[in-house]
């Protein structure tokens, strides 16, 4: 953990809900998020495809609104700041790299990367000379009047970093910035990673699936149907999340059991709290829905509806016909 | 501030290297903006080039354009005057530094005018010109000449009806006037002022010349003319002059005027000038022309105090503003007045201004405004289509631009900084775009006004600089350049919403085109259409519809209702061309591989944008192409009508067939031109009056000889059917035809065929002893076959064959006798002499028509390359609007070739993506070549053939509004034949349009395929 106290950013109960045309009506992303990240501290997010990674990762970094919370940068809130006031504290704050690079076709590596100040006002000469310094830093110097077309994908995110850099930011937002790599180069963007994290004192907030990008942060947030469920320490391994967890229990109070926990468990259910003492918290299932597990359970569909009390009879149907209800698996 | 104003350089660098990296995406909002700007520009221009070519057309026989006078008349109170005539000449200086005159000399010939109001007013019929009465010389016959010129009278208010001289100073031989007066010239050359005065040049109009039988450097020895020293009008005439040294006489115009002789010696013919028709009548008409260094000082010094010394000025007319007549008017207004504000050289001479141009102008001001209009409709369609390209082309530029915005939003692009930095780079291609075709459309003005026909065209000898106003050039810049902005304004505000929200993805409710908009549009268009087809059909049906004002507005709107609409509406076909050309071609191997892959195209907006850009350019290329060769044809159709044959001559006298030829051959000679050797075919229409059997009712019955259809221009309108051949052999037999007002008067209706005509001859017999005259009555009779009706004679004026029968030369015999037939003669021949569409021939025909008209024997002579050139002028299509046409026509043509190109372009890299997934999927290259190939043309075809069907009956519906102004053109032109207007198909040409587009297509679409397939897949389909 970091020892810094400065927030540098900082998320509250983020919803988002996207309008969908599909049967099922809208797809909710975030459900909740709580997340806040310190001065010189690099965070990885990680979690399955669809868990709702770049949408935080947009919200964050506040290119799009949530549909409910509160985002706050460098001690600012975005939620309520107009287009030209947002534009201008996400130039003095942060900076995004993304998966492929994202390079402007039409500019070459040392416009692209001067870009970020252009558009702050900087005289053209002026930004250029500090483009070229840092792509000269980023072993790049030589390429610095290739055009993105010309460059090698490595090259291409490095390119891609100094433009990040540039601005000086204190957060770096990162969707997946070695997805696209080979290992060795995207060994090299970590190195870089790292040395920028240490020289310079840069947050990073990484979204990755990449177990060396998530070593390579202090701590890992575990992203599951858009809630944060769990935290990993720097010794994260992704193929095997279990052995690092750290369940999260939010202002709300809310916890959330990623699935395999929950399986162990025993399933959803209700749970006492026989005895509540500081720094710990011990679950027991209610005596009623206790089951016995001796042997191998074997489980059927319910006869009747537990709660409209419909009888299903022969019929496999898997959701009740009359109050819509699923139907339950019970001990045969 | 500052930093922005330090940027500008770069940022303005920048959108230069963006717009020329990007040039693929700019070529789009280019095409657009070029289109719009070439069209605006050249109808603008034109208007202007029209202006001026319309007012030296008017002002071509007048040789000055101001007639500066001393402003008070000669006697003994008269102030600022001088007869000096060398201080007088001197005062040209003066008016030739001034930006508005380009040159002026000192000319003896018509007194003073001082006058302002009508033509009839004293002060304008009372100043006289100097007049010729005799001359003697040792080549020429002149006694045989005339020196009378009713011809003056006709042509103007009855000022003088003699033949008129002019005496000019030097300046008035070299310079803008010398040029002017020197393209009268007909044989001989118009001298420079040294070999004027040391040659005692004098210039002849022509027909003096041939009367006289002199030419080009015969000697003259004496001429003597008159000068007027004093006038009485009627009230005093009685009175008589006290003390008139001369003749005196009460002339023409009522007015008695004292004429006191004066001659001039040993003067050597410099040059024949040609007989010019009318122009302004203040100077008068055709005179002999004379160097004024033949008259001695005394001479001079008479004739300035007798007022008959003026300064001739030459007005930069290139300066006379064309926006409107009224601008036209004010500033020769201005110049008048600052001239006659003024006094003059130390004897502080006042002037008075006579300005000739302005009158000229009056007329010019109604008529052009008609022109203009008609213009203005004219050019509507294409403007609208090089819109629609730029809005099109603005909208796939953009379309492009998404992903780069949504980086620069990113990486801290302002909202404001990022519409700047897009609508930078539109406004660099727009405003280059915009020059270049303004620049084009200026040189192309003057190519436009040069056209006589549809892609016809002959340089003439007018000189137009058509100069767009700052307010017009503006007026441009705002509709091409500005619309440009402001489309691409709106459009880039709205991305940058999208991609604020860009996560909110907003279920956009896409709007859907307004199909039924469009279907109303349609059916509104094909109203329009099909009413004008039964009322042209139909003669004297109302069509479907009936109130005046409906019916007016929807003839007016149909045609653009039926171009846009039916472009919407067919588009949508045109989109589904491969579904109907596969299931056409389902049988086919050659495509059932890739049968599949077609199942959903066609569908895509773009697609269905290609096939309406396509549907609009090709059925404009149609309109252009039928309406242009139409109108040429038309306006051959007119002049066959006019002139009647190759050429017409008037004899002042009946004469025989033989002579007629006699004199014609003789004019050849003389005309000595290797296209035309002699009388090809002759012929004449001859008229007697007849009655049929019982009636009352006389009627002019005009004769066709036998062979008048080897000389006369028949034309298919002129007669019952459309079978000359057939209703000529008709005419042979004892057939007839009668005029629309003849069918009235003979009541004939459609079952009643066969007539008798009688003719009535009277004899003179002598008197009867008690003083009653003897005329006997000889009636001979001819049974006639009803033909139909024919609506003119070649030659003839409609109005001399409305009212009349024609018959062949078998009837005419049959009712006069042999006899009388066979010594028949007429004092109107027409002469078949060569191919008169041949330019050639055109040329010879109007050399010959110079030496009759100067031939004592003839009155007037009309040949068909004149009336020809006449009718274009000022016929069916005015002035310039066959090159408003050929100009439609190139530019509909290189847009349709254009737009296959860059919008087939732009779809097929939108769909790169599509292309490399049938490719990973298992499609091999040359699948996807068959499958894009196949799709793209069958989309191409399907438009190409409903646009060219589109094209036909938008011209068909055009055809009204064409008719109307072409009948209005005609009238004014003073055309007495109307050619309707049959619409004329030049297949030709729009198979070579739509074969260039289709080339062009298929070109486009295997360099961009390949280019599509050389691709890596990988990278396309990684995706962004």
């Amino acid at each position: 953990m970091s020892t810094h106290d400065n927030e540098i950013l900082r998320a509250d109960s983020l919803y988002h809900v996207y309008e969908s045309n599909a049967e099922d009506g809208n797809v909710v992303a975030l459900r909740g998020i709580h997340v806040t990240v310190y001065d010189g501290e690099a965070v990885a997010v990680i979690g399955p495809s669809g868990s709702g990674k770049s949408t935080l990762l947009k919200s964050l970094g506040g290119l799009m609104k949530p549909s409910a919370g509160k985002v706050s940068l460098a001690g600012k809130g975005l939620t309520r700041m107009t287009g030209h006031e947002l534009v201008e504290h996400r130039q003095n704050t942060v900076s995004f790299i993304f998966q492929d690079s994202n390079l402007l076709p039409h500019l070459n590596a040392l416009d692209n990367v001067a870009q970020p100040l252009r558009h702050q006002g900087v005289l053209p000469g002026e930004a250029r000379a500090k483009a070229q310094k840092l792509l000269d830093r980023l072993g790049m110097g030589e390429r610095a009047r290739g055009m993105p077309e010309e460059l090698s994908g490595g090259e291409q995110q490095r390119v891609a970093i100094a433009r990040a850099l540039i601005t000086e930011p204190k957060l770096i937002l990162a969707d997946e910035p070695t997805g696209a790599l080979d290992p060795i180069t995207s060994r090299e963007v970590l190195e870089l990673f790292d040395t920028l994290h240490k020289e310079e004192d840069v947050a990073f907030f990484l979204v990755t699936h990449n177990r060396d990008v998530a070593a390579f942060c202090e701590r890992s947030l575990e992203l599951r149907d858009g809630r944060f469920v769990a935290q990993h320490g720097t010794d994260v391994d992704i193929s095997d999340l279990s052995g690092s967890r750290e369940l999260i229990i939010d202002d709300t109070g809310t916890v959330t059991l990623p699935p395999d926990i929950l399986t162990e468990i025993g399933g959803p259910g209700r749970f006492e709290i026989p005895d509540i003492v500081r720094d710990s918290l011990n679950l027991e299932r209610v005596a009623e829905e206790r089951i016995d597990i001796d042997g191998k359970a074997e489980l059927i569909l319910a006869a009747t509806c537990p709660a409209c009390f419909h009888d299903y009879g022969d019929s496999e149907e898997q959701r009740c016909p009359e109050c819509g209800s699923s139907r339950p698996m019970v001990q045969a | 501030m500052k930093e922005r104003l330090l940027s500008m350089p770069d940022n303005f660098r920048m959108a230069v290297k963006s717009a020329w990296r990007g040039r693929e995406r700019g070529l789009a909002i280019f095409a657009g903006v070029f289109l719009a700007s070439l069209v605006i520009t050249t109808v603008l221009a034109y208007s202007v080039g029209l202006s001026q070519a319309f007012l030296q057309y008017s002002l071509e026989n007048d040789t000055f354009d101001a007639k500066v006078d001393f402003a008070d008349e000669p006697g003994p109170d008269a102030d600022g005057r001088t007869n000096d005539s060398v201080l007088w000449e001197s005062m040209c200086d003066d008016f030739v530094v001034m930006e508005e005159f380009s040159d002026c000399g000192i000319v003896y010939g018509r007194q003073g005018v001082r006058w302002s109001g009508t033509f009839g007013d004293d002060g304008f019929v009372v100043p006289q010109p100097l007049n010729v009465i005799s001359a003697t010389g040792s080549t020429g016959d002149w006694a045989n000449v005339s020196w009378d010129y009713p011809e003056a009278g006709d042509f103007g208010p009855p000022i003088n009806d003699q033949r008129i001289v002019r005496f000019y100073g030097d300046g008035i031989w070299d310079g803008e006037l010398g040029e002017r007066h020197a393209k009268q010239v007909l044989y001989g050359t118009w001298p420079l002022p040294d070999d004027a005065s040391s040659n005692r040049s004098i210039l002849l109009p022509l027909r003096i010349a041939s009367q006289a039988g002199v030419s080009v450097n015969d000697t003259i020895d004496s001429l003597t003319f008159t000068y007027v020293t004093d006038y009485l009008s009627f009230e005093n005439i009685n009175d008589g002059f006290d003390d008139c040294r001369g003749t005196a006489r009460i002339e023409q115009s009522g007015y008695m005027f004292c004429r006191v002789n004066m001659t001039v010696e040993n003067l050597r013919v410099a040059g024949i000038l040609s007989e010019a028709g009318a122009g302004n009548p203040t100077l008068l008409f055709n005179p002999l022309i004379i160097t004024d260094s033949v008259l001695s000082d005394e001479q001079k010094l008479i004739l300035m105090e007798n007022d008959h010394g003026y300064l001739g000025l030459a007005v930069d007319r290139n300066l006379v503003p064309t926006s409107s007549t009224n601008d036209a008017q004010d500033w020769l207004v201005k110049i008048e007045k600052q001239i006659e504000s003024a006094t003059y050289t130390d004897a502080q001479i006042e002037v008075e201004y006579n300005d000739l141009i302005s009158s000229t102008i009056g007329f010019l001001e109604f008529f052009l405004a008609l022109i203009q209009l008609f213009d203005y409709i004219l050019m509507i369609p294409i403007v609208i289509l090089s819109f629609s390209v730029l809005i099109y082309g603005l909208i796939l530029s953009l379309e492009q631009r998404r992903r780069e915005i949504s980086i620069h939003r990113v990486i801290g692009g302002t909202e404001r900084g990022l519409t700047s930095m897009v609508m930078s780079e539109v406004t660099v291609f727009s405003i280059v775009a915009w020059l270049s075709g303004y620049l084009i459309a200026m040189l192309t003005v003057p190519l436009v006004l040069d056209a006589v026909g549809f892609m016809e065209f002959r340089a003439s000898d007018i000189d137009v600089n058509p100069v767009l106003s700052l307010l017009s050039t503006i007026f441009t810049v705002l509709l091409t350049v500005g619309l440009a902005y402001l489309f691409g304004y709106g459009r880039t505000k709205e991305f940058l919403n999208i991609e604020i929200d860009e996560g909110v993805r907003k279920v956009s409710a896409k709007s859907k085109p307004k199909y039924w908009l469009h279907t109303i549009i349609f059916i509104i268009g094909l109203l329009a259409f099909t009413d004008s087809w039964i009322e042209s059909t139909n003669p004297g049906s109302e069509g479907i519809l009936t109130g005046f004002f409906i019916d007016g507005v929807v003839k007016l709107f149909g045609p653009f209702c039926l171009w846009i609409g039916g472009a919407l509406v067919l588009g949508r076909i045109g989109a589904a061309g491969p579904k109907i050309f596969s299931a056409l071609l389902s049988w086919s191997p050659a495509i059932s591989d890739i049968k599949r892959g077609l199942r959903g195209s066609g569908s895509s907006e773009s697609v269905s944008r290609l096939a309406v850009i396509m549907l609009l350019t090709l059925s404009i290329v149609t309109l252009a192409a039928v309406q242009g060769y139409t109108g040429t044809v038309v306006d051959e159709r007119t002049a066959s009508a006019q002139s009647g044959a190759d050429i017409q001559v008037q004899f002042t006298q009946p004469v025989t067939e033989q002579e007629a030829i006699a004199i014609v051959t003789e004019a050849i000679i003389r005309a000595d031109d290797s296209e035309v050797k002699q009388v090809q075919s002759a012929t004449a229409v001859s008229s007697i009056f007849t009655n049929p059997k019982g009636e009352g009712a006389v009627l002019t019955t005009w004769i066709v000889f036998d062979g008048h259809e080897d000389t006369l221009h028949w034309d298919k309108q002129s007669i019952p059917g459309d079978d000359i051949d057939m209703v000529v052999s008709q005419w042979s037999g004892n057939g007839f035809t009668a005029g629309e007002a003849a069918v009235e008067i003979l009541d004939i209706d459609s079952d009643e065929v066969y007539f008798t005509f009688e003719y009535k001859e009277y004899q003179y017999e002598g008197l009867s002893p008690d003083f009653v005259p003897i005329i006997t009555v000889t009636v001979t009779e001819a049974n006639l076959t009803y033909m139909g009706k024919h609506e003119w004679i070649p030659g003839l004026s409609t109005t001399e064959t409305e009212q009349s029968l024609v018959v062949g030369e078998n009837t005419y015999r049959q009712m006069v006798g042999d006899s009388v037939a066979d010594s028949f003669s007429s004092s109107r021949w027409f002469f078949e002499l060569c191919d008169q569409t041949d330019d050639n021939c055109g040329n010879a025909l109007r050399t010959l028509n110079a030496e009759l008209t100067a031939d004592a024997e003839t009155s007037s002579v009309t040949d068909w390359s004149s009336t020809h050139r006449e009718v274009e002028r000022n016929g069916g299509l005015i002035f310039g609007t066959p090159g408003l046409l050929s100009l439609q026509f190139v530019v509909a043509s290189l847009a349709s070739v254009a737009s296959a190109f860059v919008f087939l372009s732009l779809v097929l890299t939108q769909r790169k993506r599509e292309l490399a997934i049938l490719q990973a999927i298992g499609a091999s290259s040359n699948q996807v070549i068959r499958l894009v190939l196949f799709e793209i043309l069958s989309i191409i075809m399907a438009s190409m053939a409903m646009g060219v069907a589109l094209g036909l009956a938008v011209a068909y519906s055009f055809n009204g509004f064409f008719a109307v102004f072409g009948f209005i053109f005609q009238i004014f032109g003073g055309q007495s034949t109307t050619i309707s207007r049959d619409l004329v198909w030049p297949w030709l040409d729009l198979g070579l349009v739509n074969l260039s587009v289709l080339i062009a297509v298929v070109l486009a679409l295997l360099y961009t395929t390949r280019r599509a397939l050389q691709a890596d897949l990988a990278v396309v389909l990684k995706g962004e």
